[in-house]
């Protein structure tokens, strides 16, 4: 079992100035201190127009400055948009492959195609084809890093013989992963041989079907790039505190936030109706319970990771033996925590957590 | 962007929202099954500023600000013949979408007092239309000879599967609960048939002859047109109208 941070760079109101500085700055600060702590990995996401929610619209950005500000750690895109109208595969592939060089080869690259209206109808995106230009994403850009020169005529995308460059330093390319939330997208991380980073947090047990499915899926996969990575993630929320209740209570508050600024995104299958979203994405699946009032809420997932270390210990072994082989923390939500509460989190549970999972280094990638 | 409130949430007077004059029936009926029901719903995206104007502190717009049309077309069975229409901005109470009524209208008089009584819904008497022809689906409201609303959706393609499950977000009225403002919430469940998706085309939007000279439908986003079996159930819900909405949220309604 392997851990990691994961960043929305949620912002608080009003967007000042020093608001969207400090929440930049804490998480470089977060992310240089795990990888001091022994973390393997910082994810962090794309997201477009969603207020509070999530700031980060460049995510190359701050993997670069994370890149350039730590020496081990490695720097996943969590998700690269793969979507036309926000940017052309030739991008992904430059940047990925900058970064790559930039970190010293420390690139995790997922890929997915958004799920909330305010970004795929703020880009005007064609809603209906986002899985089909995902897919054709996902077969190019490993030939753009490991094809001296490229070609291709698609269907979405096509272009003449050039050479993209830079190549990637990791040999052939870095690993390729998928944005898993809705059911069911597990099985085309596995047919392709791609990491599945599943972002829809529930349960242990309700991942341990979805998580055997892809494991016996991978094993007859097609995979678009030049190696399999078998691997799953699953993004988790994280607070560790030496009082259990009171790291409960921290943890409920994070998630309280979360669904306060995530409820007000428009999820695209409340706006547009599409045989391609049918079920909720991260954002709707995190909601507590979108059907019940105040006194009907719903218990939190079992595993999320709020609580002493023992506590925490016992969730993550369930996680193990579910079949996860990354946790990749949310340790933060709209500045709801002080920064100096959450670094101490992370020395805690680096502490007094990680070496009860005596594989949790910091090699994530798999072929590189 | 500085001065932006520290949350985002409406900032209507409450005793600026306009109640039914229709006293609600709380009283836990049954439900009430019509089958063959059409549904045209369209969105479109409305200003942010425009949206915050009209709801109250209760509610959270939603992110882009929406607005709604729906219509309901029912060919006979237990309130008779009738259509109905209402408009709404998308709105949200703790996490779950809504959409808070600007206005409704209904072509039977049976059907309105009903949807008054049960949901809130303080129905004008108008012609109130629902059709589908060969190339659109257009629902239309007049009174007294004017046009006050003409929308349709075109260009319609079938959606199968669970992409045919339309998530309407259900609307919110003004009415009077316990001798005190508060909004109920419709309630209803559809069990669907057939689910078209098209382009939404606006041919008119009466907004000052509909009450609010400054409400504006503005950017399309897509309309679905449905054949559904029409579930009515007793409302449950209520909401708020001064709590702030982070304190607030739905509850349900006291029998």
């Amino acid at each position: 079992m392997k851990f990691g941070l994961f960043y929305e760079l949620s912002t608080p109101r009003p967007f000042t100035t020093e608001n969207q500085r400090a929440v930049i700055e804490n998480a470089i600060e977060q992310t240089v201190l795990a990888d001091e702590l022994g973390f393997s990995s910082v994810w962090c996401v794309e997201h477009h127009f969603l207020e509070e929610y999530s700031h980060s619209s460049c995510p190359d950005m701050f993997l670069t400055a994370v890149a350039r500000a730590t020496r081990n750690i490695r720097v996943g895109f969590g998700i690269g948009t793969c979507v036309p109208a926000m940017h052309s595969p030739i991008r992904w592939a430059e940047k990925a492959a900058f970064l790559d060089l930039l970190s010293n080869g420390r690139v995790e690259f997922g890929t997915g195609r958004s799920s909330t209206w305010n970004e795929l109808g703020g880009f005007n995106a064609v809603v209906d084809d986002t899985k089909r230009t995902w897919d054709e994403y996902c077969r190019v850009i490993p030939k753009m890093w490991t094809e001296e020169r490229f070609s291709y005529e698609g269907t979405y995308f096509s272009m003449p013989e050039r050479c993209v460059l830079p190549k990637p330093m990791q040999d052939p390319h870095p690993p390729l992963w998928v944005a898993v939330t809705a059911p069911g997208t597990e099985f085309d991380a596995a047919d392709r041989g791609m990491g599945a980073l599943i972002l829809s947090i529930a349960d242990v047990e309700r991942n341990v079907p979805r998580i055997q499915e892809y494991r016996e899926r991978i094993k007859r996969c097609e995979p678009v790039g030049a190696f399999v990575n078998d691997q799953v993630a699953i993004a988790n929320w994280m607070y560790c505190h030496p009082d259990d209740a009171f790291a409960k209570q921290r943890g409920e508050e994070l998630i309280a936030t979360f669904g306060y600024m995530a409820g007000q995104t428009v999820e695209v299958s409340e706006a547009y109706p599409a045989n391609n979203y049918s079920a909720l994405g991260l954002l709707g699946s995190l909601r507590p319970d979108p059907n019940a009032p105040g006194e009907a809420k719903k218990p939190p997932a079992s595993g999320l990771c709020f609580g002493d270390p023992d506590a925490l210990v016992e969730t993550i072994s369930r996680w193990q033996a579910a079949g996860a082989d990354h946790l990749i923390f949310m340790v933060q939500a709209r500045e709801h925590l002080p920064q100096a509460d959450v670094l101490e989190s992370m020395r805690l549970f680096a502490r007094e957590v990680m070496p009860h999972f005596s594989d949790s280094g910091r090699k994530v990638a798999v072929g590189a | 962007m500085s001065g932006a409130a520290a949350l985002l949430y409406g900032n209507r007077a409450a005793d600026d929202i306009a109640l039914a004059a229709t006293p609600l029936d709380t009283a836990a009926g049954d439900t009430v099954v019509i089958e063959d029901v059409e549904i045209l719903y369209v969105l479109y995206e409305m200003s942010m500023a425009s949206a915050l104007e009209r709801l109250p502190a209760s509610l959270h717009p939603s992110v882009p600000a929406l607005f709604g049309f729906t219509f309901m077309r029912a060919p006979g069975g237990p309130l008779g013949a009738f259509t109905i229409a209402w408009h709404g901005i998308a709105c949200r109470t703790g996490i779950k979408p809504r959409h808070l009524v600007q206005g409704a209208f209904c072509n039977s008089t049976q059907a309105g007092d009903f949807f008054a009584s049960r949901y809130g819904f303080a129905c004008r008497s108008a012609e109130v239309g629902l059709r589908e022809t060969f190339d659109r689906v257009r629902g239309h409201v007049e009174v007294d000879g004017t046009t006050l609303i003409d929308v349709a959706i075109t260009e319609s393609l079938p959606l199968v599967g669970a992409g045919a499950l339309i998530k309407y977000s259900p609307p919110l009225n003004g009415t009077t609960l316990a001798g005190g403002p508060a909004l109920v919430q419709f309630e209803a469940g559809y069990d669907f048939k057939r689910v078209l998706r098209g382009r939404p085309r606006l041919a008119a939007f009466a907004a000052a002859e509909l009450g609010d000279a400054g409400l504006a439908p503005t950017h399309p986003i897509a309309g679905s047109h449905a054949v559904v079996d029409l579930h009515l159930m007793p409302a449950r819900f209520q909401v708020d109208l001064v709590t702030p909405a982070e304190a607030g949220g739905a509850r349900k309604i006291a029998r």
